[in-house]
C-alpha cells in the first residue's frame, strides 16, 4: 500500500484551487458575452417584452380624380373595445353585445369574459355602422369603449371598382390601387409605448415613449372622373341591351399614357367586395383578360406597312375575290364574294381581310414581328395595376406563311386590352408608346402641395409623325366611310376601328356565334386627345359585329367626354357618307335561311334589328329585292328552328 | 462564559479577518440585492414590500451569531460527533420522504418542520457529509490508494447519500454533494485511474436519471436552446438572460431592475444572479465573482494552513461545496449549464441555506485561527 504523501495532498489542494480559479474565470468571461456581445439582441428582445404599445394608426390617403375629386376616402366607424375587469353583469352585457352587433351570446360572452386587459371585439365589433355605434352609445355599458378607427368608402359606388380596389379590416390595401399603392397610402402607424410589469400594469416611473404617426400620401390619379361616368354608364346600357358574358371599357391620353377612365363588367362595390364572387374583384378586364384582338389589330399592320413605305393608301389597289391563297391554305375574307377592285384605303375602310394578308406578306415576317414587338405586344405594358395579361404571340421558329398571314389581320395572336390601346395610342400620337399609368401626383395631405408627380414614361419611338398623320387619315375614313360608322361623332374627327374576334374555347378551336366585339376609336383625329376602346364580350340578341355593337359605345364615349373636357370641335373633316356614290339605293338581300353568324357581311350598308331569338333567320322586313336607302334599317326574325333542310 | 471564552482562545490565534470581511461584504450585498429583487414580489404577494428582506435580516442576523459562535469551537469537536452528526443527517433524509412529514416545495420533497422554521435536511447533509468524509480520510488515508479498502468505500457512503437526496428530488444540492466529496477524495490521494472508471459509470448512472425522469431530459433541451419553448422549460432561462444581457457594463442601476416585475419568478432565490447582473452589470456581477474567488483563495489558504489533515480536508471541503455551488448557480443564471435549482451562497433568500453557509464559514474561520503559516 503506497502512502500518500502531505505533498501529494497540497500538490491536489493547489491544482484544486488553479482549477476552481479558471472554472470561476470562464463564469466571467461567459458573464461579458452574454452583456456585451448578445446584450443588444437580448436588449431589444426584452424591450419588447417590457413595454406596451397602443398603436396610433395613421389616417390613409385619399385616392383623386385628376381634377381633384374625391374617389376614395376614410369615414369615421368606431370599433368596439372591451375592458372585462370593469363589467359587472357579463351576461347581460354579452346579451346586449350580441344583438347589437350580430353575434352569438356565447361568443359575446367569451370576449366579455377573457382574460386580458383590454379586448378587442374583432371582427364582429370592427368599423362598426352608425346605427351599431349609436345603440351602444345609447346602452352606456361599463366596460366597453368604442375607440376611433375609420373604414374606406367610395362616393362613386360601383364606378372604377376594378381600378380602385378596396381595403381589408385593417384598412391595408388588398386590391387594386390600393394595393398598389398601399405603401404610400397608409403612411406610418404612431405608437405610445409604455413600460410595464409582466401582469401588465404600467411602470410609472419610466417615461413613455411617444412616436406620432405619419398620416398617408393622397393619391392623384389621371382619372377623369366626368370620364369615367360616361364610360359607366354606356356600359351599363350595352350590359342591359345585349347582356354580354363581360365587358370593358378603357380610355387613355396617347399624349401621357395616362389612364382617363378604366372599367369592367361585371363589376361590384368595393365596400362590400366579399358579396362578389372573388373572380369579379380579382379580374380587371382591361389589363387581365387576353383574346385574339381581330381587326382592331390591323391598325399595327397598317402602320407598319406605312412606316417601311410598303403601301400606297390612295393609289395602290388591291383586287379582292373573297380569298387568298397562302402557303396552300385558302384564308376567306369575312364577306363572301370578296370586296373587289380598291384602294388600299378602300381595304382598311372595308376592314378586307385580303388585302391585310397583302400587306403583311409585303412586310415579310421579321419586319411585321419586329413592328408588332416595338408596339409592346407579347409583353405586359407596366400598368400601375396589379394582375395584368401578357397576351400570346407566335413564337418566332413557328412563323410561317399562314401563321404571317393570319396575324397580319389579328388572328392567332391574343392581345389584353391595354396593349392594344396603347400600341393605337402610339400609332395615332405620332409614334411614341407610352408605359400607361394611372399615379399622377403624390399630395401632402396637410399642405396640399405635390410631394411627387409621376412624369409620363415613354417606352419606344415606333413609328414617324408623318406615318402617324396617315395612319390617323386612314382611320378617320374607316369611321366616315367605312365599317365604323357607327362611331362618327360631328365635329370631332373620330377615328377608329372595328374588330370582331372569334373566341377559342376550352378545347382550343373556336366557339360558335361567341365573339368578343370591340371598337378602337380616337379623336379628334387631327390631334387625338383621347383613345376609347370597348369590348364586349358575347353580346346577345344582336349580330355579333364590333360595328354594330361596339362602336356606337365608342362613339357616344368620345362624343360626350370630348364635350366634357371642353376639346374645341373641328372642321375640315371627313364628312360622314350616307350613300356609296356609284350605288344610291341598296337592294335589300334575301336573308331568309342564313344563320346570324353570316350576317356580319351585310353590315357595311344596311342596318339590322333583330326581333325574337335563335341563330336561324326566318323572316326580315323589307323584302328581298326591295330597294333602300343606305344604312336602312332591316328588320329580321330569329328562330332556332331551320325551315331548309339543306345540310 | 467569559472563563470559557479566554480559556479558548488561548489556544487559538485570531481568525482570518480577510475572509471575515469577505464574508460580511457578501452578506451586505445579499441583504441588499434580496430587498431589490424581492420587494416587488413581497408588496404583490404580503402586501408588505420589506417582508422578505426582515426574514432575510433574521436568519442573516441568527447565521451570524451562529457562525461567531462556531467560530469559538474548536473544530476538533466535530471529529467526535462526526458519525452522530451524520446519523441523524440521514435519519433526517429518510423522515423527509416519508408523505406527511416531508414538505413539498417547487415539485421537491425536500422540507421538513413547520413553516418559517422549516429546514431542507439536504442542506445539513452536505456539511454532516463533509466533516464525517474528513474523519474518515485523515484517519484512513493510508488505505485510500485501494480500490476495495479506501476508493469504493467512500464512494458508497456518498452515493447513498445522494441517492436519498435524489429521491426527493433534489439534483442540485445532490451534484453539489457528489462533487465536493469528488475533491476531497481526490485530494486525499486517491489514484486517478479509479476516477477515471468512476467517471464512466457515473456517465451510465447520469443517463439512467435522465431517463428516469424526462423533465430532466427538457431542462437540457431548454438549455441548449432556451427560445424553442420561451413559455415552458426554456422560461427561467431566457428571463435570466433578459435580466442580464440589458445590464451592459454598468447595468441599469441599483433597483432599477425590470426583469423582477414579474417577469423572472421569484428573482430573490435561484436567480438572484440574474438580478445583480441587470442592476450593477457585468462590473457589479464581476465584483461578487471576485469575493467568491476571495472566498475560496482564503478557503485553500485555511486547507493548506490547517495543523492537522482533518482540519485540511474540513476547511478543503467546506469551501470547496460554497464555491462549487457559487459555480452551479451562476453558470445556470447565464446559461452555461441547465437549470438545477440550487441557491447562490451568502445571497439568495432562505433562511436553510443562509443559516447552514454561515455555520460551515465559522467553522472555516475556526480552523483559521490554528492556522501555522
Amino acid at each position: 500500500m503506497k502512502r500518500v504523501s502531505a505533498v501529494t495532498v497540497r500538490k491536489r489542494i493547489v491544482t484544486v484551487f488553479l482549477c476552481g480559479l479558471l472554472i470561476l474565470a470562464i463564469i466571467d468571461f461567459r458573464l461579458g458575452y452574454v452583456q456585451f456581445v448578445i446584450g443588444d439582441q437580448l436588449m431589444a428582445k426584452a424591450n419588447n417584452l417590457w413595454t406596451r404599445d397602443i398603436t396610433f394608426e395613421a389616417e390613409r390617403g385619399n385616392i383623386l380624380d385628376v381634377n381633384g375629386e374625391i374617389l376614395a376616402e376614410n369615414v369615421s366607424a368606431p370599433s368596439v373595445m372591451l375592458v372585462p375587469k370593469q363589467i359587472k353583469n357579463p351576461q347581460k352585457t354579452a346579451e346586449q353585445l350580441a344583438e347589437i352587433l350580430d353575434m352569438s351570446v356565447d361568443k359575446a360572452y367569451e370576449y366579455v369574459t377573457k382574460k386580458e386587459s383590454m379586448v378587442k371585439v374583432h371582427p364582429e365589433g370592427r368599423k362598426i355602422s352608425e346605427e351599431q355605434e349609436e345603440a351602444i352609445r345609447t346602452l352606456n355599458l361599463d366596460g366597453v369603449y368604442l375607440a376611433k378607427d375609420s373604414k374606406r368608402n367610395y362616393p362613386d359606388g360601383n364606378n372604377l371598382a376594378h381600378v380602385l380596389g378596396f381595403t381589408g379590416i385593417d384598412n391595408q390595401g388588398l386590391m387594386g390601387l390600393e394595393l398598389y399603392y398601399n405603401d404610400k397610402l397608409s403612411g406610418d402607424k404612431g405608437s405610445l409605448s409604455f413600460y410595464s410589469d409582466a401582469k401588465g400594469k404600467k411602470l410609472e416611473d419610466l417615461a413613455d415613449i411617444y412616436k406620432s404617426p405619419k398620416d398617408g400620401l393622397d393619391l392623384k390619379t389621371t382619372i377623369n372622373t366626368k370620364v369615367q361616368t360616361i364610360m359607366e354608364r354606356e356600359l351599363d346600357l350595352a350590359v342591359t341591351k345585349y347582356n354580354p358574358d363581360g365587358a370593358l371599357a378603357v380610355a387613355v391620353d396617347p399624349d401621357t399614357g395616362g389612364i382617363i377612365g378604366m372599367t369592367s363588367r361585371p363589376n361590384f362595390n368595393p365596400e362590400n367586395y366579399q358579396e362578389v364572387d372573388s373572380k369579379i374583384y380579382n379580374r380587371n378586364l382591361p389589363i387581365w383578360s387576353t383574346y385574339e384582338p381581330g381587326s382592331t389589330f390591323k391598325i399595327i399592320t397598317l402602320a407598319a406597312a406605312l412606316e417601311e413605305n410598303a403601301v400606297d393608301l390612295q393609289n395602290d389597289e388591291f383586287n379582292d375575290d373573297g380569298d387568298i391563297s397562302v402557303g396552300g391554305t385558302e384564308l376567306h375574307c369575312w364577306k363572301s364574294g370578296g370586296h373587289g377592285h380598291q384602294t388600299y384605303l378602300e381595304v382598311v375602310q372595308n376592314s378586307c381581310n385580303p388585302g391585310f394578308v397583302n400587306l403583311g406578306m409585303e412586310l415579310g415576317k421579321d419586319k411585321l414581328f419586329s413592328y408588332i414587338n416595338d408596339f409592346g405586344f407579347g409583353k405586359k405594358t407596366g400598368i400601375d395595376l396589379q394582375g395584368e395579361g401578357n397576351g400570346i404571340l407566335f413564337k418566332p421558329e413557328n412563323i410561317g406563311p399562314v401563321e404571317l398571314a393570319t396575324t397580319a389581320f389579328g388572328q392567332g395572336v391574343s392581345v389584353t386590352p391595354i396593349q392594344q390601346v396603347m400600341a393605337v395610342a402610339a400609332a395615332v400620337n405620332g409614334g411614341y408608346l407610352y408605359e400607361p399609368h394611372i399615379a399622377k401626383e403624390w399630395i401632402d395631405p396637410k399642405t396640399e402641395e405635390a410631394v411627387e408627380t409621376i412624369e409620363p414614361n415613354m417606352k419606344e419611338r415606333v413609328i414617324s409623325e408623318e406615318t402617324s398623320k396617315e395612319v390617323r387619315l386612314a382611320l378617320e375614313s374607316v369611321v366616315a366611310k367605312g365599317t365604323g360608322r357607327p362611331a362618327y361623332v360631328d365635329g370631332y374627327r373620330v377615328g377608329g376601328k372595328t374588330g370582331t374576334a372569334q373566341k377559342v374555347g376550352p378545347d382550343g378551336h373556336y366557339l360558335k356565334n361567341n365573339y368578343v366585339v370591340s371598337f378602337i376609336g380616337f379623336a379628334p383625329a387631327d390631334d387625338p386627345e383621347i383613345v376609347v376602346y370597348v369590348a364586349i364580350d358575347n353580346p346577345k340578341n344582336t349580330v355579333q359585329f364590333g360595328g354594330v355593337v361596339a362602336a356606337p359605345i365608342v362613339g357616344t364615349i368620345i362624343g360626350d367626354s370630348l364635350r366634357a373636357l371642353g376639346v374645341k370641335q373641328r372642321e375640315g373633316g371627313l364628312d360622314k357618307e350616307y350613300m356609296w356614290p356609284e350605288q344610291p339605293k341598296v337592294e335589300v338581300p334575301d336573308l331568309i335561311g342564313l344563320e346570324k353568324s353570316e350576317l356580319t357581311e351585310y353590315m357595311t350598308n344596311l342596318s339590322i334589328e333583330t326581333s325574337g331569338s335563335g341563330d336561324t333567320i326566318i323572316n326580315q322586313a323589307p323584302q328581298p329585292g326591295a330597294k333602300v336607302e343606305q344604312g336602312a334599317k332591316i328588320r329580321i326574325y330569329l328562330s332556332d328552328k331551320k325551315d331548309n333542310n339543306s345540310e | 462564559m467569559f472563563l470559557l471564552f479566554r480559556n479558548l482562545f488561548k489556544h487559538q490565534n485570531a481568525p482570518d479577518y480577510t475572509l471575515l470581511v469577505v464574508i460580511f461584504s457578501l452578506i451586505i450585498v445579499g441583504g441588499v440585492m434580496v430587498y431589490s429583487s424581492s420587494y416587488v414580489w413581497a408588496e404583490y404577494k404580503y402586501g408588505d414590500m420589506f417582508y422578505y428582506l426582515k426574514r432575510q435580516l433574521l436568519f442573516t442576523g441568527a447565521g451570524i451569531i451562529a457562525m461567531f459562535f462556531i467560530m469559538i469551537i474548536p473544530y476538533g469537536t466535530w471529529k467526535k460527533y462526526a458519525k452522530i452528526i451524520l446519523l441523524s443527517c440521514f435519519i433526517l433524509l429518510l423522515l423527509v420522504l416519508i408523505p406527511g412529514v416531508g414538505m413539498t416545495r417547487g415539485g421537491a420533497q425536500s422540507w421538513i418542520g413547520v413553516g418559517a422554521f422549516s429546514i431542507q435536511p439536504s442542506e445539513f447533509m452536505k456539511l454532516g457529509l463533509i466533516i464525517f468524509l474528513s474523519v474518515y480520510l485523515a484517519s484512513n488515508q493510508k488505505y485510500i490508494t485501494s480500490l476495495r479498502k479506501g476508493f469504493i468505500p467512500s464512494l458508497l457512503l456518498v452515493f447513498t447519500a445522494f441517492g436519498l437526496i435524489m429521491l426527493q428530488p433534489d439534483l442540485g444540492t445532490g451534484v453539489v454533494l457528489v462533487l465536493t466529496c469528488m475533491v476531497l477524495i481526490y485530494t486525499a490521494g486517491a489514484r486517478l485511474s479509479h476516477f477515471f472508471g468512476l467517471a464512466f459509470f457515473g456517465l451510465v448512472g447520469f443517463l439512467f436519471l435522465i431517463i428516469s425522469a424526462p423533465y430532466r431530459i427538457a431542462r437540457i433541451t431548454a438549455f441548449l436552446n432556451p427560445w424553442e419553448d420561451p413559455l415552458g422549460d426554456g422560461f427561467q432561462i431566457i428571463q435570466s438572460l433578459y435580466a442580464i444581457g440589458p445590464g451592459g457594463l454598468m447595468g441599469l442601476g441599483l433597483g432599477e431592475s425590470l426583469q423582477k416585475y414579474f417577469y423572472l419568478p421569484e428573482p430573490q432565490t435561484d436567480f438572484i444572479f440574474a438580478i445583480i447582473g441587470e442592476e450593477l452589470g457585468f462590473i457589479g456581477g464581476t465584483f461578487v465573482l471576485i469575493l467568491f474567488a476571495l472566498l475560496f483563495w482564503r478557503g485553500i489558504k485555511i486547507s493548506l494552513g490547517a495543523p492537522d489533515q482533518f482540519g485540511r480536508f474540513l476547511a478543503l471541503g467546506i469551501v470547496s461545496m460554497l464555491t462549487i455551488q457559487v459555480m452551479i448557480n451562476i453558470s445556470v443564471v447565464i446559461g452555461l449549464i441547465p437549470v438545477t435549482g440550487i441557491t447562490l451562497p451568502f445571497l439568495s433568500y432562505g433562511g436553510s441555506s443562509l443559516t447552514l453557509t454561515l455555520c460551515s464559514v465559522g467553522i472555516l474561520l475556526n480552523i483559521s485561527r490554528y492556522s501555522s503559516v
